[in-house]
């Protein structure tokens, strides 16, 4: 019974295969260029732009093309140079703030027993859960009367708050990882603490908390909503002086802009692999 | 023992406080100032004013959350489907390599692309103007709800196609393979064997697509044309040109309210598959 | 890759740093609401002007955004300095909108400059007195005069609407060939409302000044309905800018723009030459913008210096009408005496005088002004 009934399935699969796979493969392969289309155009789009010296309409290809906005947005009274050092000073400072606070939340949340710890582990994924603009507009009059407004200082407040929840989440996974045997010799063989954690703990995490702060400067790179409210009109990040631009319609200035921005998330795009696991991932949400 | 608590409990301090003071404490703030009078007594008259005014766009900015999160739920499955179960190598390269470029684009840079490629006389009606698939005179813009909903599905597939895809590489090759030895067909095993597995990894993808979406300013004003336009649109609108914290705030509880029913609904989704297993 | 890193991190410190080294040399901090035209002109022109004239002096300009928005974030500043009891505020000269200049007035934020200026005595207009009700005398002077108007592809458009009626009509006629931006992204979509209103609400007199009748608002519902059924002919666009955009990109026709930014566009090339601009009757609405010198500016007399050197017959002539065409902010005949008649009559090519006396403007005072906004979202938008 057992084996005709395998015997004629593996006949039907052989007819299938013989039938359907062509097809299946056409299939395929149109809805993985259709997708390709998509996902490239726009990108393509963008790459037309910032080498469009002029383009009117009816004409469905710029009719100047040049490096004219590139001389001009690296020229000497550009504000994209400026922006741009401003927005890497901000996303620099704000993995260092995260990192100097979630090493040692992430070690504690990681390896001891603490009181709550589930709860804690949620609070940090609150500012992922709640639609953040709402936030951000409080956030902005609390500082008003902080005086923080439109300062280094609180637009990386405000982006260390949203980076939390990925150097502390991704953190404790680093040192959960850390096999608690070998600080245990090393404990045993005379070791402090701290030696243990710097000579053992730390450098075995070290792949995951470079990943968090690959995270968190990306994040704060990339951010428009909070350093709107928060960092304009004093501080200028690239995400804001896109939008200035963009909403002016200086559409060669903006998807230079664009394109400077895409470099950092296109490259760490392509090597994400190396930082997420897929059994990472598999996790959240259970 | 206890010793050792207390260091820890120091230890998560710092961290914590950031998201107290920076994040709690204005969240709160948020509530109170929607949920007072300009006395500071209780009341309802920014929250009656909030619908009164933006009943519209509160609908409008549902629906695009819904449509948005429904098509990234289903591209992300096709996709993740496909890299999981397709016999040609060569095509799952393919995809796995083309899906995941929009994963770190940030919105505001997807937003700019989309204002030019989606336009009237944008690059996207021109290809199609001259590949002859459209007449000039029948183009139309897809600047407001379609571009907004292709630019959020656009950037956010990517994330929930990773995350769906890494939860089904994580499975137990075993069962696929054995299903595939009874015979099961491809869509049987996505369906019955696949899916059921990742619903949870996926519910989480979809619900912080639809948080993400809910907190974005640049493509509403960027894509949208104003009326009617998303709630954080209107936001902004009520602050910078009235300074009325108070009907901007119900308008961002009204936002977390939805989240909340999204999340909730998730939740009762899980447990009760958790209780039946 | 250490090094790299090192060195951004040098970067970044230096960046930090550059608050502290400013000690060591004057700077103006010049803050401009408005367009990046605006902020542009600011920067690029006055800026290196007055660096030239002040060794030792830098000025930091930047831009706040466009509409009263930015306007406001610049009164939202000096506000919470207040309310801290700074002993001087961040900002010397500030560039706002007229709305935004009497709300600032009216929570002391400003100081009474005027008569302090060389300059004074060459503006009579009333607008520099009177910003939407408000008595601003003494504490501002206008930068130069901005105007909204329709702007129109001639080679598309024959028969040129001269008036709200005719528009409409036309509107009917090529649906969707009208193109403006609602009221929520930037004040040319405001003007055009408010345009309207004064159309087929209440006159443009009435809402100009005080006293305000809150009960007035209840006499434009038709006027609201008529709107809506309106923007049913039209297609929406994304901001001021945007407006401009289409128009170019052949995707409207005709719309609402600022004439100062017209002028800029078409003059960097950004909008082909067939475009035109009308008036149309009764009239839309136009503004000044402001030079403003907060109350507890640290540079206070710079700023003024700065303001006089901006206001003079010269610049207004040389940097506001001949650069960029735009309409003066002093009186007219201290700048025409500066210029010869064919640069000065550039100015009036597309809307001759009588035109923009007749139909140009004042904006509503400002309780009347939110009131419009809000019944348009109430009325015409939900």
């Amino acid at each position: 019974m057992m084996s005709t009934s395998i015997s004629t399935n593996e006949l039907s699969n052989i007819k299938l295969s013989m039938l359907r796979p062509k097809w299946g493969k056409y299939v395929q392969a149109l809805f993985i260029l259709a997708l390709a289309l998509l996902i490239f155009g726009p990108l393509l789009n963008l790459l037309i732009w910032s080498v469009a010296e002029t383009w009117y309409y009816p004409h469905k290809l710029p009719l100047t093309w040049g490096f004219k906005y590139w001389e001009q947005v690296f020229g000497s009274d550009s504000d994209v140079y400026s922006s741009l050092l401003t927005s890497l000073a901000i996303a620099i400072l704000t993995v260092l703030v995260c990192l100097l606070v979630s090493i040692p939340a992430a070690y504690a949340l990681a390896r001891r027993s603490l009181p709550f710890r589930a709860a804690v582990m949620l609070i940090f994924l609150l500012p992922q859960a709640f639609p953040n603009i709402a936030v951000y507009m409080n956030v902005a009059r609390i500082f008003y009367y902080w005086d923080l407004n439109g300062t280094i200082l609180g637009v990386v407040l405000v982006h260390t708050v949203h980076g939390l929840m990925f150097s502390i989440w991704i953190t404790v996974a680093a040192f959960s990882s850390v096999d608690p045997q070998q600080e245990l010799a090393a404990r045993n063989i005379g070791a402090g603490p701290i030696k243990v954690f710097f000579s053992v703990s730390l450098p075995q995490a070290m792949p995951g908390i470079i990943a968090s702060c690959i995270f968190v400067f990306l994040e704060s790179l990339d951010e428009f909503t909070g350093t709107f409210f928060v960092g304009a009109p004093e501080i200028t990040t690239l995400p804001l002086l896109l939008y200035t631009a963009s909403m002016e319609g200086n559409y060669q200035i903006a998807s230079i802009t664009a394109m400077v921005l895409l470099v950092p998330s296109i490259s760490f795009m392509l090597l994400v692999d190396r930082f997420i696991k897929p059994e990472m991932l598999s996790k959240i949400g259970h | 023992m206890l010793e050792k608590r207390s260091y820890s409990v120091v230890m998560v301090v710092p961290a914590l406080a950031i998201i107290l003071v920076f994040f709690i404490y204005p969240l709160l703030f948020s509530l109170h100032s929607a949920l007072t009078d300009s006395e500071g007594n209780l009341s309802l008259i920014h929250i009656y004013k909030a619908f009164e005014l933006y009943s519209k766009d509160i609908l409008f900015t549902f629906l695009i959350v819904i449509i948005s999160i429904f098509l990234i739920g289903v591209l992300s499955i096709t996709i993740g489907g496909l890299i999981a179960l397709s016999p040609y190598k060569r095509l799952v390269a393919a995809l796995s390599f083309i899906y995941r470029w929009p994963l770190f684009i940030p919105f505001i840079v997807s937003a700019q692309m989309m204002r030019t490629f989606l336009a009237k006389n944008g690059l996207m009606n021109n290809a199609f103007v001259s590949l002859g698939l459209l007449e000039p005179l029948d183009a139309i813009s897809f600047l407001g709800w379609t571009g907004i909903i292709f630019t959020f599905v656009w950037k956010q597939t990517a994330f929930s196609t990773l995350m769906v895809s890494g939860a089904m590489a994580a499975l137990e090759p075993t069962q696929i393979q054995s299903a595939r030895n009874l015979g099961a067909s491809k869509l049987r095993i996505l369906f019955q064997i696949i899916i059921p597995q990742i619903i949870p990894t996926l519910g989480v993808s979809l619900i912080l697509s639809a948080v993400s979406i809910l907190s974005v300013l640049s493509v509403p004003l960027m894509i949208g044309t104003g009326s009617p336009t998303m709630l954080t649109a209107d936001m902004a609108f009520r602050i910078s040109s009235y300074g009325d914290y108070g009907t901007a705030n119900s308008l961002g509880l009204i936002s977390y309210l939805f989240a909340a029913v999204l999340a909730w609904f998730y939740l009762r989704h899980s447990l009760n598959t958790g209780i039946k297993k | 890759m250490k090094l790299q890193l090192s060195q951004i991190a040098l970067l970044s410190t230096s960046l930090l740093a550059i608050n502290a080294s400013a000690a060591e040399q004057i700077v103006l901090n010049v803050a401009s609401a408005g367009s990046q035209n605006m902020v542009d002109y600011v920067k690029t022109y006055l800026a290196p002007k007055f660096e030239a004239a002040h060794p030792g002096v830098s000025v930091r300009v930047f831009g706040t955004g466009p509409g009263d928005a930015g306007s406001h974030k610049i009164m939202e500043k000096l506000e919470a300095q207040q309310k801290n009891n700074a002993q001087t505020w961040d900002i010397d000269v500030a560039v706002v909108h007229q709305k935004i200049g009497g709300e600032m007035k009216n929570k002391d934020l400003l100081s009474q400059y005027r008569s302090e200026v060389n300059t004074s005595n060459l503006v009579s207009r009333d607008s520099a007195t009177n910003a939407l009700g408000v008595n601003v005398d003494g504490y501002v002077m206008p930068m130069f005069h901005s105007q909204t108007a329709i702007a129109y592809n001639s080679d598309l458009v024959k028969q040129v609407p001269q008036s709200y009626d005719e528009l409409v009509q036309w509107a009917q006629d090529h649906p969707k060939a009208f193109g403006y931006n609602g009221i929520k992204n930037g004040m040319s979509g405001v003007s055009f409302v408010t345009g309207w209103i004064y159309a087929y609400g209440s006159d443009a007199e009435q809402l100009s000044q005080l006293p305000y009748k809150p009960e007035l608002k209840n006499s434009w519902t038709d006027a609201f309905a008529q709107l809506k059924s309106f923007n049913n002919n039209v297609t929406f666009t994304p901001g001021n800018a945007g407006t401009l955009d289409m128009l170019n990109r052949g995707e409207i026709v005709m719309g609402p723009v600022w004439v100062d930014m017209f002028y800029s566009w078409k003059d960097s090339g950004k909008i082909p030459p067939s475009m035109k601009l009308a008036l149309i009757a009764p009239g839309m609405p136009g503004q000044p913008m402001y030079y403003v010198v907060p109350d507890k500016a640290s540079q206070a007399d710079l700023a003024k210096a700065f303001i006089e050197l901006a206001t003079s017959p010269e610049v207004q002539a040389e940097g506001i009408v001949e650069r960029f065409n735009w309409y003066p902010g002093i009186d007219a005949q201290h700048v025409k005496s500066q210029m010869e008649d064919a640069s000065w009559n550039k100015l009036f090519a597309e809307i001759s005088p009588s035109d923009l006396s007749r139909k140009g403007k004042n904006f509503p005072i400002a309780a009347y002004f939110d009131d419009i906004k809000e019944s348009y979202e109430r009325q015409v938008a939900n």
